[in-house]
């Protein structure tokens, strides 16, 4: 905290009443000094002596919680698997365990004669969790992944398919230079620089200028009360270029048919399935990404709190400006329950919210 | 199929499919007891009308002795009894089979196309005699007639025996590279490479298909060899899955042959599918080389549309456009950019020129849907986002 302190100075009544409420407001909250992108931890630090939070208090402290900011968790303060210290499961022939202690977590395989045990380093996602594991210089997608619904391991999403014919092979899938740039560009930040990685650099989830590109200078030029190179305002982007937006790590409607996938196992991604839906329209903004999610926040589980949202269009009132929107004959509550169906993943373990919004008829196979 | 069971003879290590090869299998098999398999599958699916029919006392002898020297594996003998026995009766569907087949195995290769055309008039639908009279037809040097009985064969089933499919889909390949259709050679060679199939022959034919040379491998100077070899080599270990091999070959490609045509481009090609960023740097540094490069202004106009990068996609497709009016990529490109750069009209009317000659083309059906859903036009949208589900399973 003292380094914020230490770096302010008074050449701005604004700047000043800022980082005083900033710093009173990490005083405060315990977990927040650990959380926001402070100076200490920033890649630009060395110039700049404020970060988003300085004046974007509020949305600061609440993308704290956000799960983009948990996209990647560190290894040593990870509740997860301290909570879960010691997990085993049986995989064919194979015997995983992933122990936790003193804040480092291993992943351990064995065959029964012969093991091979890593350390953690990179933890992708804050509820279920895969790992990134690196031996002799190559990254492998660790084959089970920590489902909280079970309490326990099972194989990742994607490598139900994979026999592993040795310990390394069981261990996980040796992923390609392009997947590893894929996986950790929207995991961290500062992950890539170009077409290399960055692993020395990557801060673990995702910062501020990750979606807000430009911040960093903005910020810098903020410091002298430069207000005018903002960055690119991502509210005024339509639908359309929010799916797509939000798709470059959700996965977009274009990556989606590009590779020719379909089938549940992509359900888990809803830009996609969001512009399957006979009511997205890219110049509406109430069908867009941010009509009903803030990315800034953790994601409302209330499904009635998305009524409104639907009723924006699906009302007697509104349906006479929008001829296509009818208006549900069955109930105006609770609509997210029937038009956007829970969808298990192929193996089980977890499943995502269908953003194919749509009349869910009886007995219907999943629209693909 | 009835041609099955001579292709069959082709065994794994005989994969190179040189025409020695196939030169030895015919000959070997003739007279003996697969030739006697041969006939009876041959007969079994239906081709009753190549028996001969109400047949002379003088046909019939010089059926039965032109079938003995067959079995004896006296192709002279056997030859010159069909022959005769042909001209007695021209309607003898299986005689000019076997006249062909045993043409084709004496390297006799006009001849055994003369005796695949009799049977192909008497029956346009016999497969295996257009598959064979494909594969003579590159012996003589006919290469365009060659693609064409090869192409067609192969879509109407020649090739579904998995072993008789290596030898014809090798001469396809290397014909679509000579024909300059690269990508549909590579998609033949991806065959091979999904069978693991890594013989020189192939690596070589991957190299030049990779590299757009419209040469056959037996046309490369021996000079040259080990630049296109090495490229399939690293063709070969990037579509197998060791993209860091692949890496490794390339840059070493690059660093020995700097001013060497089209490598670039045909890492960029490879790298496209999954990271069109790295692609798009790939198909610049091409350019570098070949500023003139048309093909590689239209990939990468291409992919800077598919990695979203639509303002710079125009002015390169543009530019292709302007060399070559009616270059499918570069309509794609320029439409779906111009599309989601604030001139949807012109977009439309590019990506509709595109459907009109190619009903089914996935990114043109993309374009318009997302220039619909701009547009607000939610159900031309929608209908046009479901025929992209379709047409992409």
């Amino acid at each position: 905290m003292s380094v914020w302190f230490a770096l302010a100075w008074p050449s701005s009544l604004r700047r000043i009443v800022a980082r005083f409420s900033v710093a009173a407001l990490i005083w405060l909250l315990s977990d927040f000094a650990g959380v926001l992108p402070t100076f200490a931890q920033s890649k630009k630090s060395s110039t700049s002596a404020v970060t988003c939070g300085t004046c974007h208090v509020g949305v600061a402290t609440s993308y704290s919680h956000a799960p983009m900011r948990h996209a990647m968790e560190s290894p040593g303060a990870n509740p997860a698997l301290e909570t879960h210290p010691n997990l085993s499961v049986q995989m064919g022939q194979y015997f995983y365990t992933v122990q936790t202690k003193d804040g480092k977590s291993t992943y351990t395989v064995s065959d029964g004669k012969d093991s091979l045990t890593l350390p953690i380093r990179w933890i992708f996602g804050q509820h279920s969790q895969t790992w990134v594991l690196e031996k002799d210089g190559h990254l492998y997608e660790s084959l089970v992944s920590y489902f909280p619904r079970d309490n326990g391991l099972a194989t990742t999403p994607g490598d139900q398919k994979i026999t592993p014919h040795n310990l390394i092979e069981a261990m996980g899938r040796r992923l390609q230079p392009w997947e590893t740039r894929s996986c950790f560009n929207c995991h961290a930040t500062d992950a890539v620089a170009g077409d290399q990685l960055t692993l020395d650099h990557l801060r673990p989830g995702l910062d501020c200028e990750r979606c807000h590109v430009g911040a960093q200078q903005h910020m810098a030029d903020a410091e002298n009360d430069n207000f005018k190179t903002l960055p690119k305002s991502l509210k005024r982007m339509d639908s359309e270029s929010i799916s797509n937006f939000c798709g470059e790590c959700h996965r977009s409607w274009d990556a989606v048919i590009r590779n020719h996938w379909h089938g549940p196992a992509f359900v888990r991604f809803q830009p996609y399935r969001l512009q399957n839906s006979k009511c997205f329209s890219g110049n509406d903004p109430r069908i867009s990404c941010l009509a009903c999610h803030n990315p800034h926040q953790p994601a409302n589980r209330n499904d009635v709190s998305y009524d409104s949202k639907c009723l924006a269009c699906h009302s007697a009132a509104k349906a006479s400006h929008a001829s296509t929107a009818r208006v549900c004959t069955v109930s105006k509550n609770n609509c997210v329950s029937c038009h956007m169906p829970k969808v298990e993943l192929p193996g089980g373990h977890t499943s995502f919210t269908d953003h194919q919004i749509r009349v869910v008829k009886p007995g219907e196979a999943y629209p693909n | 199929m009835f041609f099955a069971p001579i292709l069959q003879f082709v065994t794994k290590r005989d994969l190179i499919l040189k025409r020695s090869t196939f030169e030895h299998v015919i000959s070997s098999m003739a007279g003996r007891n697969c030739l006697k398999g041969f006939l009876l599958t041959f007969l079994m699916v239906g081709m009753s009308g190549l028996h001969a029919q109400e047949a002379s006392p003088q046909f019939a002898d010089l059926a039965a002795r032109a079938a003995a020297a067959r079995d004896q594996q006296n192709i002279p003998l056997a030859i010159e009894l069909y022959t005769q026995a042909e001209q007695l009766k021209p309607d003898w569907r299986e005689g000019w089979f076997y006249l062909g087949l045993l043409q084709y195995g004496a390297n006799q290769f006009p001849a055994a196309i003369d005796a695949f055309n009799h049977l192909l008039q008497l029956e346009p639908s016999a497969v295996p005699a257009m598959a064979l009279r494909g594969l003579c037809e590159f012996e003589t040097g006919a290469y365009d007639d060659s693609l064409r009985d090869l192409e067609q064969s192969i879509a109407h089933g020649a090739a579904n025996e998995p072993r008789n499919e290596q030898i014809l889909r090798y001469h396809l390949a290397q014909l679509l590279v000579r024909a300059g259709r690269f990508q549909d050679a590579l998609t033949q060679y991806k065959i091979f490479i999904e069978k693991q199939v890594d013989s020189p022959d192939v690596l070589l034919g991957l190299g030049l298909a990779g590299t757009r040379v419209r040469l056959l491998p037996k046309e490369i100077p021996e000079t040259d060899r080990g630049l296109y070899l090495a490229a399939g080599s690293a063709g070969y270990a990037f579509l197998s899955g060791n993209s860091e091999l692949a890496a490794s070959i390339f840059t070493e490609l690059f660093a020995r042959h700097p001013t060497a045509p089209n490598l670039h481009l045909f890492y960029g090609y490879l790298l496209f599918q999954h990271d069109s960023e790295l692609a798009i740097n790939q198909f610049q540094s091409e350019l570098t080389i070949a500023p003139g490069n048309i093909e590689a202004h239209a990939i990468l106009a291409y992919t800077e549309m598919i990695a979203g990068r639509y303002a710079e996609a125009v002015p390169e497709a543009e530019h292709v456009l302007a060399a070559m009016p009616d270059m499918e990529m570069a309509l794609i490109a320029l439409g779906r950019s111009l599309g989601e750069t604030g001139d949807p009209k012109h977009g439309m009317e590019l990506l509709n020129r595109v459907l009109q000659s190619d009903p089914d083309n996935l990114e043109a059906h993309m374009g318009l849907a997302a220039i619909y859903s701009r547009a607000g036009r939610r159900e031309d949208a929608y209908r046009e986002r479901m025929v992209c589900l379709g047409l992409a399973k």
